[in-house]
Formats: C-alpha cells, sequence, structure tokens
C-alpha cells in the first residue's frame, strides 16, 4: 500500500528531511504544469517548482495533516508564481522594456505588457496570426488576472477555489476573471471574425436597456 | 426589457453567474441581442486553448530534489520541541526513556550470528515472506504514531482517518503476533502485543477526541517508548530483508 502524503509529512515533521523526496518525486510534475501554464517558460517554471518546494517544505508545520497534500501545494505553487509575475512586472516596468503591443488599451497603458526579453505563455502560441493575437492579449493581463484566467479557463477550477488560492473573496475572484476576459475581447473581437467589432462597447459593464 | 450585462454574460459562460442560470438562458432565449453577444463571448473564448505543457524531462524530479535536498534545513520534529524553555523538563524523562529503550531494543537482537550461518539457503523461505510484511506493517503503524504525535492538538480533533488505518492494522497486527509466537521471537511478539493494545486503544476510542484525550494517546505512546521500539525493530526486520540471500528451515530464525 503507498504511504498517503499526510505520512510521508508527518515522517518529515518527526525529523526524517530524506522522506520529503517522497513527495517531490509525486508531485513535482503536476506543479511544473500548472506553473508553465502561468509563466510559458520552462527555465523560470523549473525554478518556481523549486522554490514552491522549499517554501513547501519550511512551512509543513502549518499544514493540516488531514487536508490535502497536493492542494495545499498547489495553493503554494500559484501564489509563489503570482510573486513571481508580479516581480517580473516590476521589474520589467522600472527598465522601461515594453514591448508594443498590436492593440494596445489606451486606458491599461502602464499595464504589464510582453517584454521582449521574457517571454510569457504568449510568445509560445505563434504558429498563426489569431495565436499571436491572443499571445499579445494574454500579456496585457495584470498577474492576478493572467493567474485567475488561467485557474478558470485553462484548468477548469472553480471559482471557490479560486478565492481560497489567491486568499479572495469569491466576488473579487469572480471580477479578476471577467477582466481577464473582458480585456481580451478588446482585443481579440476585432480580428474574431464576421460581425465581430463594437459589441463591447455597448457591453461596457453595466446592464443597459 | 434590461440587457444582460457584460459580466452576468461572461460569468454564464463559466457557470458562475450570481443570477441564476435558468433565468440567463430564459432571457438568452429571449433576447437576440444578448444571444448575439454570448455567441461572441463563447466564440473568443473557445479559442483559447490551454498551453501545451512541454514534459520535463524523465529526470525532472530527481533534478528537483538534489537540487532541492541541500537548502533544507533540519526538522527536529518531536526532538526540537523538547527543547524549547517550558519542556525543558520533559528532556530528560524523554532522554531515560529512549535509553532505556534502546536497552531493551539492544536485548531483543542479540542473537547468535553461528546459528544463522548454519543454515542452509533455501530456494523458497516462508518466513521472509512474513518478514516483508511484518516490516511493511512496522512503517506504517510508525507513520500512523507519527500522525498522531504530530496532529495539531487545539479544540476538538478528529482522528477518524487514524481510527480507520489503526483498525486496519490491527487485523493484521494480531496475525503479526501470533506468527511470531509461533516462531519463538518472544521480543518481536511482545513488540506487537504492545502496539496492539496501542491500535486497539485508537481504533475504539472516540472519532473526536480532545486535546487532554489525545494528550492520554500520546503519553501511552510515549511512556512505552512505543515509537522509538518500532523504529529500532523496524529498521532491524528491513535490513534482514534487504540481505542478499534468505534462510530457511530455522526453528530459531526471528521474524
Amino acid at each position: 500500500m503507498e504511504v498517503t502524503d499526510a505520512a510521508v509529512v508527518a515522517q518529515v515533521l518527526a525529523g526524517d528531511r530524506d522522506a520529503f523526496r517522497v513527495l517531490v518525486q509525486r508531485h513535482s510534475r503536476s506543479i511544473f504544469r500548472v506553473i508553465y501554464r502561468m509563466t510559458g517558460n520552462q527555465q523560470d517554471t523549473e525554478e518556481l517548482v523549486q522554490e514552491t518546494f522549499l517554501r513547501a517544505y519550511k512551512s509543513l508545520e502549518r499544514f493540516e495533516l488531514r487536508a490535502n497534500f497536493s492542494t495545499w501545494l498547489y495553493r503554494i505553487a500559484v501564489n509563489r508564481t503570482l510573486d513571481f509575475l508580479n516581480a517580473r512586472k516590476t521589474h520589467m516596468q522600472t527598465k522601461d522594456t515594453y514591448q508594443i503591443v498590436d492593440q494596445p488599451d489606451a486606458k491599461e497603458g502602464n499595464q504589464v505588457q510582453l517584454p521582449t526579453a521574457e517571454p510569457g505563455p504568449e510568445r509560445l502560441l505563434l504558429s498563426d496570426e489569431m495565436k499571436r493575437k491572443i499571445a499579445g492579449a494574454l500579456g496585457l493581463l495584470t498577474p492576478a488576472e493572467r493567474v485567475a484566467f488561467t485557474m478558470r479557463h485553462m484548468e477548469g477550477r472553480s471559482i471557490e477555489e479560486i478565492s481560497q488560492t489567491l486568499n479572495l473573496k469569491a466576488s473579487a475572484a469572480k471580477n479578476s476573471v471577467f477582466r481577464a476576459v473582458q480585456k481580451l475581447r478588446q482585443q481579440l473581437e476585432p480580428f474574431a471574425g464576421p460581425g465581430s467589432p463594437a459589441r463591447s462597447v455597448r457591453w461596457g459593464g453595466s446592464a443597459v436597456k | 426589457m434590461n440587457h444582460l450585462t457584460e459580466e452576468q454574460i461572461v460569468l454564464h459562460y463559466y457557470g458562475d453567474a450570481v443570477m441564476p442560470s435558468d433565468e440567463i438562458e430564459r432571457h438568452l432565449s429571449v433576447c437576440a441581442d444578448c444571444r448575439s453577444e454570448f455567441s461572441r463571448v463563447q466564440a473568443m473564448l473557445k479559442q483559447i486553448e490551454p498551453l501545451d505543457v512541454p514534459e520535463p524531462l524523465q529526470s525532472f524530479e530527481e533534478k528537483t530534489w538534489l537540487r532541492l535536498r541541500d537548502q533544507l534545513p533540519e526538522k527536529g520534529g518531536f526532538f526540537r520541541g523538547l527543547f524549547r524553555p517550558q519542556q525543558k523538563w520533559a528532556f530528560a524523562g524523554v532522554m531515560a526513556l529512549l535509553l532505556t529503550a534502546a536497552f531493551m531494543a539492544g536485548r531483543f537482537w542479540s542473537r547468535p550470528v553461528q546459528q544463522v550461518a548454519q543454515q542452509p539457503p533455501a530456494q523458497v523461505n516462508p518466513q521472509r515472506v512474513v518478514l516483508v510484511a511484518v516490516g511493511d506493517h512496522l512503517e506504517r503503524s510508525q507513520m500512523l504514531l507519527v500522525e498522531i504525535m504530530n496532529s495539531d492538538s487545539k479544540g476538538p480533533i478528529n482522528l477518524s482517518s487514524e481510527q480507520a488505518e489503526a483498525r486496519e492494522l490491527l487485523d493484521d497486527n494480531h496475525l503479526y503476533r501470533v506468527s511470531a509466537q509461533q516462531n519463538d521471537d518472544p521480543q518481536v511478539a511482545r513488540l506487537l502485543d504492545q502496539l496492539g493494545r496501542v491500535l486497539a486503544e485508537i481504533a475504539n476510542g472516540p472519532a473526536e477526541v480532545s486535546p487532554g484525550e489525545l494528550q492520554q494517546v500520546r503519553h501511552t505512546i510515549q511512556s512505552e517508548g512505543l515509537l522509538f521500539k518500532v523504529r529500532v525493530i523496524g529498521s532491524e526486520v528491513n535490513s534482514k530483508v534487504r540481505r542478499p540471500e534468505p534462510i530457511s528451515g530455522s526453528v530459531n530464525q526471528r521474524l
């Protein structure tokens, strides 16, 4: 019978540091996937996986043994990635190395955009013109919007999970997802097909009579 | 007629709208504008597919562990707690218990080497199978005891999962104890007897215990040096299992 994660955690807490290896073996690949979807960069992802496990190890005393270890680890991974994206955004703003995107939103002129040297997930979607547009639009999202959107849209996580993971109220989590989609629409609908543009102008956010 | 807001439409796509879904559907069925808007959102979002994630190297887990290992600080676990100022008093007692347990464990395994050496090799040794099972049993028991020793002791504590594990272990424990007795290994039989009593206490106690009751269980584990004995004997059993050539036909061979 496979030893449970909680039992391994208990073993580590009892002083068996090497037992932590079991948890790394079990979970590093799935954590890699989660982080990669948010960063889109393999090297960054590998470093963040390592930092996630290091952070988990250091806070292992706070893990409730009856909780699900993979959920707990997932939260650490997402938050670490969010910190990383925020730091990268600040760094890029400081260095002023933004790349001008095709359809920058005037209201979001200060938001993080695709930095030339640091490709995000967007850079990997370069197979055709639409994918380039999607990539550019994803690059306009704030880190919180990017993470919330990735969790909801790409991973199918519930609003409850997003709010718990990011320590937000459910309404704030919904709002992050909505703002992400709104921005994506503004960027992508002009290229989405016949009769696409202009509707988002009418749907500015409030009910219309 | 009120149209749906963009937010309602977007959130409805994900099933997250505050307004009940059937109300939104009803509205969409009669409002061409909103239906068209919903289709547009749907079409746009369907184009955004999850990223293809490259599969990391086969050695990724190992590499991660090797890079991580040297950065991990030691965790003192149970013993670290003993050095807290308010718990220094416990240290002397625990050390005495450990010394006693170590002494007893040493006695358990003091057996003549030549008895093993004289035994003829065999192709199949049923005792070895039992040995593997006992090793596994002791490892699982150790995990359970460690879980209990480290569980959060604030407020009412739910031990239902530990109880289920203890019940499972208890059944096996009985079989292994009988087997140890039949194989003339009173020390292992005694350990399993002792372990069985603690497992029974956990298995038959209330699912939810107070911090005081949990403390009692912990006290039983600690006062009998059980965790330590299980570790020592479990380690010995595992090292026997790892030995290359099994020995069979021994009356004296212990589990």
